[in-house]
């Protein structure tokens, strides 16, 4: 899988550098592409070329996406932090709310990532109530954001998952080990990652009307720089 | 019987022209008592007399009496309590709001029918005589203090609830009426029939005050109710706490209060009592939706044996401001998101505990295991102090205690071989509450290409730990 990606990153995923006239003509917003059908509105990911990649330039505002790591810890919290830090710094937040978490959340780590942490809310569920809190919270339409971290999710109850997070007008992010890959699921964005030196390799599994593909990001020299020690 | 002049700072004629001169006093007559402290309006005073409750040992008859006193509240602060078997209401200043005494004594009457006691109402500017006037079955209403030994001086001295020795020897002399009793000589009758019996025909009649013990409702609700039968029907169950929720809401919509905290009990025969305990994340008061949460609770419980009775007990009412309506709808541009919060915090709470739920807040303290704490969300979004977060970079993910780690010579393992990368990280501190650490935190990569944070003690026998995992 990721020597397929290795591949195909640069051509799929940097935006064709053509005429810019044909630049403007496309920018005019009544003019529908299929490859570009997303315009449904999105956070931004706060890596430039991840949101060149992705469908309408961010993560989508409303509906479930789906975020595959090969093992737990190995990134896929980091990807999503920048865009978590603003949304929750917003004014007009609503709940960015945490269903289940494998480990203790670290209130400064995310405290110096940006985070408002009174807007962030741990629930602690067993495995049994952790899906149905974590459909709750999606179609109560009180929430910017809710993660979930769960190994068993059959694609009938992520089609549900999906349907209430469009009616909560919420992003679902659901964190599944690699291992799901191989199942299909009707999440609207799959996205696998695996580490790779100072960053992460992204790979685009599915994205409705984006591009498929990897690329490499890496970590803000602040986020694992060496240490310092006061 | 002017004061002297000497005393008389304000006296009319040191005042500037054009000042306000204060109110003359009505001369009085010569040998009247002296009047009690005027109010600004003079008091009038509605007693409510439940005949059916005169024998009133039964302490359900007195709750009867009671739950009219908490009902009567709407119509006016000022209620007292008369046991055995009335309430005194003081409406002066209500008249105006509830239609007069005519729209006034069919509100009550209405407040009494619904408890299922048929009352008699009097209204008089003494509360003595309104007592005095229902107990004796006359629903007068006098309004003016110049009529009242009028209306009295017909009525039974048994109206008076005296003690029987002294009715019986006023009878002796004749005496059969209140009115006869206000015509015999003040100081004769003191000297006869005591002091206090005069006192008491003075509050009679208005010309000394009668100072009542206002009601106060309890401040907790509390209530218990029981099952028309031993019953495990969810139905019956769900319809008789319904009843009571209501009880409830009035009980809080009386305060302007919510309640952040409600108990329910169910008792069963033989065994120990079940139930479960709510709470909010902000003041609830609206029935409905505490019987919604109630009943997502009670889908959970699984009951030892049939119930007999169910109580609720609330907590402090908590002062439940009224908000504005906003114009948009949640969630449009504008929309308050606080009420949608409110509820989905809510029913997550009632169906996985009250513990489930947490908000972090930063502790300012180098430990990693006490830089942070977990506490219930906040009812607003006040954000409050904040202490400033680490300017180290720190793992995601805290294990929730420290891991031992095997090592393999001095180096720490933990599925596979660790590689330590960067400084390692001094932390030592915390010797004053006796839980000091004395650490080295190192970050390793594993064989995932995982960053983990690991510590090395300091004192011997240097155990390496694992602590955290960046995400």
């Amino acid at each position: 899988m990721s020597a397929d990606g290795q591949r195909r990153t640069a051509p799929s995923l940097s935006p064709a550098r053509a005429d810019p006239r044909l630049e403007r003509l496309l920018a005019h917003p009544a003019l529908w592409r299929a490859g570009s059908a997303v315009r449904a509105a999105v956070w931004p990911s706060g890596f430039a070329p991840l949101d060149a990649g992705l469908p309408g330039g961010g993560w989508p505002r409303s509906g479930l996406i789906e975020i595959l790591p090969m093992r737990f810890g190995q990134g896929e919290l980091q990807l999503l932090l920048p865009a978590l830090a603003s949304i929750t710094r917003r004014p007009e937040a609503r709940w960015c709310i945490w269903v289940a978490p494998p480990l203790q959340p670290f209130a400064p780590a995310l405290a110096a990532a940006g985070v408002a942490l009174p807007r962030l809310l741990i629930v602690r569920a067993r495995r049994a109530s952790s899906l149905w809190a974590f459909e709750q919270a999606l179609g109560s339409g009180a929430c910017d954001c809710v993660c979930a971290w769960t190994r068993q999710a059959p694609a009938r109850h992520i089609r549900r998952l999906h349907l209430a997070a469009q009616r909560g007008n919420t992003l679902g992010v659901l964190f599944r080990t690699r291992e799901a890959a191989r199942e299909a699921s009707p999440a609207m964005l799959r996205v696998a990652l695996e580490p790779r030196g100072e960053g992460v390799r992204v790979t685009l599994l599915k994205s409705r009307g984006g591009a498929r593909g990897a690329l490499d990001l890496t970590w803000p020299a602040d986020a694992y720089g060496p240490q310092r020690v006061p | 019987m002017r004061a002297p002049k000497t005393l008389d700072l304000f006296a009319p004629e040191r005042l500037p022209r054009r000042a306000v001169r204060p109110p003359v006093h009505p001369v009085q007559p010569r040998g009247t008592p002296e009047r009690p402290a005027r109010l600004s309006q003079a008091p009038l005073w509605l007693a409510a007399h439940l005949p059916q409750m005169t024998q009133a040992s039964d302490p359900v008859v007195s709750r009867a009496l009671h739950s009219l006193a908490v009902r009567a509240q709407r119509f006016t602060p000022r209620v007292s309590l008369a046991p055995p078997d009335a309430v005194l209401l003081e409406v002066r200043s209500s008249l105006h709001l509830f239609g007069g005494v005519d729209g006034l004594r069919r509100a009550v009457a209405g407040e009494c029918a619904a408890l299922g006691q048929p009352a008699i109402l009097a209204f008089a500017p003494s509360a003595s005589a309104a007592l005095a006037g229902t107990r004796a079955g006359q629903a007068f209403t006098v309004l003016e203090a110049g009529q009242l030994a009028g209306a009295l001086a017909a009525l039974p001295l048994a109206a008076l609830r005296w003690p029987p020795q002294q009715i019986e020897r006023l009878t002796r002399i004749g005496v059969h009426t209140v009115g006869a009793a206000l015509r015999l000589p003040r100081a004769g009758f003191a000297q006869r029939f005591g002091a206090a019996q005069l006192a008491a025909l003075d509050q009679l009649t208005g010309r000394a005050a009668d100072p009542r013990e206002r009601f106060e409702a309890p401040l907790r609700f509390r209530r218990r109710r029981e099952l028309p039968c031993e019953s495990d029907s969810h139905a019956l169950l769900a319809a008789t706490l319904h009843s009571l929720l209501e009880e409830l809401s009035r009980f809080l919509s009386a305060r302007q209060c919510g309640v952040l905290a409600l108990e329910c009990r169910l008792w069963h025969r033989q065994a120990a009592p079940s139930g479960c305990v709510l709470r909010f994340s902000a003041p609830l008061a609206d029935a409905a939706r505490l019987a919604a949460l109630l009943e997502e609770r009670l889908h959970a419980l699984t009951l030892p044996e049939p119930v007999r009775a169910c109580e609720l007990r609330a907590g402090w009412p908590v002062p439940q401001p009224m908000q504005t309506g906003g114009l948009w709808q949640p969630g449009e541009r504008g929309g308050l998101a606080a009420a949608p919060g409110v509820e989905l915090i809510e029913r997550l709470r009632a169906r996985l505990g009250p513990e489930a739920l947490e908000t972090l807040t930063l502790v300012a303290d180098r430990r990693p295991e006490a830089a942070w704490r977990a506490g219930p969300p906040a009812p607003a979004s006040d954000a409050g102090p904040q202490a400033a977060p680490c300017a180290v970079h720190r793992p995601l993910w805290l294990l929730p205690a420290p891991r031992l780690l095997r090592q393999r010579g001095g180096l720490p393992r933990w599925r596979g071989a660790l590689r330590l990368e960067g400084e390692p990280e001094r932390i030592e501190t915390g010797w004053w509450d006796g839980r000091e650490v004395a650490r080295d935190y190192y970050t390793a990569r594993d064989g995932h290409g995982r960053r983990l944070w690991l510590f090395r003690e300091r004192p011997p026998p240097h155990h390496w730990f694992l602590h955290g995992v960046y995400g």
